[in-house]
């Protein structure tokens, strides 16, 4: 999860890495503000190059105030609404430096960069060292007068179970006084069961999450049998996609949009989820107004049960009104699959389902053709 | 030959009373793979499929010292010290199902692993499979023997319900495997491609390979480099999925946790940028791999 500025740096605060004085505002903005001009008025957004999109505004008249605070919450910034205003009183920058903590799959492990001049430095001629993740970091790739900083970062990042630690910039004031300007902190969610800070659900999107994406995250909670539901996007498409496995749906998605299709979302459901989760799932899935087909998609399963997932898929589509007319694509392969195509044939001779269902033999992603061509209203070739 | 799993594999599956732990070992002993022995703490003396438990690893190993893989599947909580324990027994091979690993522990397991020369693959991994030989992991379910079949390609995946479909397509092409092998799409892993590359290098059952890679991080690049310094000689066909991922917003999650781009970093153009200097054949659907296998 990526947090916004000021979450970021209230865990600074807890690391005792120090921080410009701030207040943060949000709503009407008629707040009393406690902070003295000159200041800084910075957009909470989650977006980065905020500065470039005029998302950060100085106030150097302590008259100009209101009327900057209002102009700010009228912005969207890089698309996103500006919700939260950081006010922060203004620091006399001496020397910039970018620092950060991070994880690479080139050392296989967390590495340290570093670099002088601030914003922008970490592309150009920083530095990155890697960390020994047993041992910790003892402070080597920073001028002496930064590693007491670096360390406090090293700690927060390993106690917060971070993927990214970033102070960016990181400055040294006219007095020889340190500051973290700015933060940004992506946390592991995976590391979630054992962090005792909670912060609330966010979109990388710059919206807010749909009803549709809501609901199906909800599929999975309080129940770890396989997962369905638990990725799940709207996208502007009229190609409802229900694909299976992490690997496989992203290999699908692609062989959609290179033959042409809209998909009208994303989602995946994998490690063998029992019949009520794709029930669930098929029935947000297909809630969506103006779909022109269903594409229910996976490779050779391993070891997901195709004949429960498939007739979860069955009882979540006959729950759908008005009922489907548009035609639903099935490829699938792996355990039961056979005893599952047998079932479907019989009920969409009996129910009207306009099912095509292709088994291990048809390659997977040449259904996707059969898919745009179906719901396109071209006739199939073959 | 094969690599990682052959004749002499004798297995440990730590985590062997959970769902899965139990479900694989069955599948592992009808899979003619010799499981020894399991470990779940709190359950020693008990047994699963007529499997012995130990409370520890180092127990089970004092006992079965013949035991020279381990299979872990345990919650991923405990992942961490599963797989400490594992290491500081030096067990040479560590095959990881978990999934959700925190990257932190990850990121310790696999330098411990490193330091005492123990070979991780995964987390997040389905298995290994040298078909007709053995398997480890859930690699191929109840009945792999639909699926894979004996033969010279290598297989290393991301992916892995693409591992298995990857290699249905294979042998529904005529073409067998040697080894296919899951290594799991976390951004942090044991084994890379080119790590599993270097092993089918030296084995003589293997002629080529199929890379099954993904967008994110640095593995497909890092292939690539092997090749281009001489460390794999071998023909070599390489798939990149995630191109889709890409019309997201930056740093969006999809499937796998590694499957995540920040900038040009780690792009679907970057790999196969990457790959094609290097000489590999990129499949633009998984179907051409065989054509490509055949005539390159």
């Amino acid at each position: 999860m990526l947090l916004y500025e000021f979450e970021g740096k209230e865990l600074f605060k807890k690391s005792g890495i120090n921080i410009p004085e701030s207040q943060l505002i949000s709503g009407s903005g008629n707040q009393l503000i406690s902070i003295k001009a000159p200041l800084i008025l910075k957009a909470q957004v989650l977006s980065g190059k905020r500065a470039d999109s005029g998302g950060i505004v100085k106030v150097t008249e302590i008259k100009d105030l209101r009327f900057k605070i209002k102009e700010l919450f009228e912005k969207t910034v890089n698309g996103e609404r500006v919700e939260k205003i950081l006010i922060e009183e203004m620091v006399e920058v001496d020397k910039e430096y970018y620092l950060s903590f991070s994880y690479s799959t080139e050392t296989r492990g967390p590495v340290m960069t570093f670099g002088e001049g601030g914003t922008g430095a970490e592309g150009k001629g920083a530095k990155t060292i890697s960390v020994d993740p047993i041992k910790g970091f003892n402070g080597e790739g920073l001028p002496s007068e930064l590693v007491e900083e670096g360390k406090k970062l090293w700690q927060l990042f390993i106690k917060y179970d971070c993927e990214l630690a970033e102070i960016n910039p990181l400055v040294i004031d006219k007095n020889g006084k340190i500051w973290a300007l700015d933060s940004k902190i992506i946390l592991d969610d995976d590391a979630d069961f054992r962090r005792e800070e909670k912060f609330p659900e966010r979109n990388l999107f710059g919206r807010a999450s749909t009803e549709r994406e809501i609901e199906a995250r909800k599929i999975d909670e309080g129940d770890h049998k396989g997962t369905a539901g638990s990725v799940y996007w709207d996208l502007g498409g009229d190609i409802a996609v229900i694909a299976a496995g992490g690997g496989g749906s992203i290999v699908n998605m692609d062989a959609l949009i290179a033959y042409g299709g809209k998909p009208a979302n994303y989602t995946e459901h994998s490690g063998n989820p029992p019949r009520e989760k794709l029930k669930k799932l098929t029935k947000i899935v297909l809630s969506k107004p103006g779909l022109k087909g269903c594409w229910f998609v996976g490779g050779t399963a391993n070891f997901t049960d195709i004949y429960e997932t498939l007739m979860g898929f069955v009882e979540g589509l006959r729950e759908i009104s008005p009922k489907p007319t548009y035609p639903i694509v099935i490829r699938r392969g792996g355990p039961n699959d056979k005893k599952a195509f047998g079932e479907l044939k019989v009920i969409g001779k009996k129910e009207g389902f306009d099912f095509h269902i292709y088994g291990r033999e048809t390659p997977m992603t040449s259904t996707a053709k059969i898919m745009v061509d179906l719901a396109y209203g071209k006739q199939l070739s073959s | 030959m094969a690599i990682l799993v052959n004749e002499k594999t004798k297995v440990l599956i730590q985590g062997i009373t959970g769902k899965e732990g139990s479900k694989v070992a069955l599948q592992m002993q009808n899979y003619q793979t010799k499981v020894l022995a399991g470990v779940t703490p709190g359950k020693g003396g008990q047994e699963v499929h007529g499997i012995p438990i130990y409370n520890t690893v180092s127990e089970a190993l004092e006992n079965h010292p013949g035991i020279n893989t381990s299979f872990v599947a345990v919650p991923n909580f405990a992942a961490y010290e599963a797989i400490k324990e594992a290491v500081e027994v030096r067990i040479p091979l560590i095959n990881i199902l978990t999934e959700h690993i925190p990257i932190q522990d990850s990121a310790k397991a696999i330098t411990l692993a490193r330091e005492a020369g123990v070979r991780i693959v995964g987390p997040s991994s389905i298995g290994i499979i040298s078909p007709g030989i053995g398997k480890v992991g859930s690699i191929g379910g109840d009945d792999p023997r639909g699926v894979f079949r004996k033969g010279n390609v290598g297989v290393i995946s991301k992916s892995g319900g693409m591992a298995s479909e990857v290699s249905w397509i294979l042998t529904k092409n005529g073409i067998g495997q040697s080894t296919v092998v899951g290594i799991g799409g976390d951004v942090l892993v044991g084994s890379s491609f080119a790590d599993l590359m270097e092993d089918f290098e030296k084995d003589p059952q293997t002629e080529a390979v199929v890379l099954f890679g993904e967008i994110g991080g640095t593995y497909e690049e890092e292939a690539a480099e092997l090749i281009k310094s001489g460390g794999f000689t071998k023909k070599a066909v390489a798939f990149v999925s995630g191109l889709f991922a890409e019309t997201l917003p930056s740093g969006t999650k999809l499937g796998h946790a590694g499957a995540i781009v920040y900038g040009e970093k780690g792009s679907y153009k970057s790999k196969v940028n990457a790959l094609e200097s290097a000489g590999i054949k990129i499949a633009k659907t998984p179907d051409e791999i065989p054509e490509f296998l055949k005539n390159t």
